[in-house]
């Protein structure tokens, strides 16, 4: 059930704090910068390191959701917004809301707004379908944490509970309760013995698993842990170029490179900037072009 | 305003960072204090049953038992609990339906909301049925209105009121749902659960007398 599927891709082969670091980076990258070509170029890294992952139809989900904000960010933006100056669309004069002016501008910083949204999306995206949840619990909770132990225990409970749900709902029916009925109200209605029976269930369980823990000594002394993870060249690699990367984007975002000035007028784009955009993409795409070599060369493949 | 083009990333950065700090720290108060193996165990299995409930109701915007959930969860096990159960139900929620940046602001809206069903509850657990369906549907809104702000900060420029509104706007018919589907959740389940809770949570506290010590009062 869980949306992380192991696959025989780079990325999801790489040691969890790796992979962690790199989405991290990306994350704070798109943070500090609202510069268009430094967000774009993030953007494409991205994107090409969730296609070498094999998780592109699952980005596709997350870019079909990321229409409907996207459209919301260009909503605001075009009708509240009046600080730029390049008027595109005069429309009629609206109660609270004024004069409509739609300007080149604000549909610019929409666009970049949209581009920021898609990197942090892409992110996650990559943490939810290429880190698997096991290795990461298991490096939040390697000392004990009680925290951490909830956590894990509800991550195996979900689908316990969802097979529960379904278990209890094919008893009823087996009693005779109909669950086709077109009336919503009596249809919810008979769904209240089932979340009560579910409710209960599932705390007694969690009773029994209280004393499982207890039998087998928990809380007694301080938790072992055993974990055994190579670093591997491939790890060691990928750091290499996230590093370098992460330190090249704060350094530009305190050198002022980060910021753009949208409004009143667009802020013309220099070369350099391209250049630097392209540079800082560079050191972002490169578990992608990894990835591609270790499919393709065998001999990588052992290597790293 | 408009001289700094950092202005709104740094305040989106801000927020989250400001975010993830106090969800930090109710984290470690959790860890602090001590919580026996069964509270450990019904909050893992609250939570991962208010993360269940977000599944069949994904589809309708706003609508899910998960904030009753965390609620009622709250109001009968305390405020620690409830956060708890409110922020891993989020978590683990998202790792079936997949994250993204409103996890962390969910992690809080919904721990928040289980801190404050257990405010509502104070010390007489007696279950006020009226005021915890208002607080349910005040919740309903109120989660909207956190979860506008990374919304808000992260993408529109400048920040003014005019745009602030524009934003919460913009969500109130799925925050209204949210309300309306809190409320009901409440009125239906809200006695009958708080009932079952209320028997686990007496079990949760059962302690055990020393019979030696007993003996020897004889």
């Amino acid at each position: 059930m869980l949306a992380y599927k192991q696959q025989k891709k780079l990325f999801h082969s790489l040691r969890c704090e790796v992979a962690l670091c790199y989405i991290a980076s990306l994350i704070l990258l798109s943070l500090l910068f609202s510069h268009p070509l430094f967000l774009l170029a993030l953007f494409m890294a991205l994107n090409m390191v969730i296609l070498s992952a094999g998780i592109a139809l699952e980005w596709l989900s997350y870019l079909k959701f990321s229409l409907l904000l996207i459209f919301l960010i260009t909503l605001v933006n075009s009708l509240f917004v009046r600080a730029g100056a390049t008027i595109l669309f005069r429309g009629p004069h609206l109660p609270i809301i004024g004069t409509i002016r739609v300007t080149l501008e604000s549909l610019c910083f929409s666009a970049g707004m949209g581009i920021r949204l898609l990197v942090i999306l892409g992110a996650f995206c990559l943490f939810t379908y290429a880190v698997s949840p096991d290795k990461v619990l298991k490096i939040l909770g390697g000392r004990g944490s009680k925290t951490m132990l909830a956590l894990s225990l509800s991550l195996r409970l979900f689908p316990l509970l969802v097979d529960d749900f379904a278990r209890i709902t094919e008893a009823q029916r087996c009693r005779g309760v109909s669950f086709q009925t077109r009336n919503r109200r009596q249809r919810f209605e008979k769904y209240i013995p089932i979340l009560n029976t579910l409710l209960l269930s599932s705390l007694e369980r969690s009773f029994q698993l209280a004393e499982s823990l207890q039998s087998r000594g928990f809380g007694i002394a301080k938790r072992s842990s055993y974990r055994e993870e190579l670093w591997r060249p491939r790890d060691v690699l990928v750091l290499l170029s996230t590093v370098p990367g992460i330190a090249l984007g704060v350094a530009l975002a305190l050198n002022g490179w980060a910021g753009y000035r949208y409004y009143p007028s667009l802020q013309p784009i220099e070369g350099l900037e391209m250049m630097m955009s392209a540079f800082l993409g560079l050191f972002f795409i490169f578990p992608a072009l990894l990835n591609w070599g270790w499919e393709k060369w065998q001999f990588l493949r052992l290597k790293i | 305003m408009q001289d700094n083009p950092l202005f709104s990333a740094n305040w989106a950065l801000t927020s989250v960072v400001f975010l993830c700090l106090v969800i930090a720290a109710f984290f470690w108060s959790f860890e602090r204090r001590h919580a026996s193996t069964k509270v450990i165990t019904l909050i893992a299995t609250m939570a991962a049953l208010a993360g269940v409930g977000r599944v069949p109701f994904a589809m309708i915007p706003g609508v899910q038992p998960t904030t009753f959930l965390v609620m009622i969860t709250g109001y009968v096990f305390g405020s620690r609990a409830g956060f708890m159960v409110g922020a891993l139900a989020a978590l683990v929620s998202n790792f079936f339906l997949g994250q993204g940046p409103w996890t962390p602001w969910q992690m809080f809206t919904w721990g928040m909301s289980g801190f404050t069903a257990a405010l509502l509850a104070g010390k007489d657990k007696k279950f006020k049925r009226r005021s915890f369906i208002i607080l349910a549907a005040f919740w309903g809104y109120l989660f909207g209105w956190i979860m506008n702000i990374w919304h808000w900060v992260g993408f529109i420029y400048p920040l003014t009121w005019e745009t602030f509104l524009a934003t919460y706007l913009a969500s109130f018919p799925f925050d209204t749902l949210h309300a309306v589907g809190n409320a009901t959740f409440s009125l239906l389940f809200g006695k009958t659960f708080y009932n079952i809770l209320e028997r686990f949570r007496k079990k949760c506290s059962v302690t055990l007398s020393d019979l030696h010590s007993m003996d020897r009062s004889k």
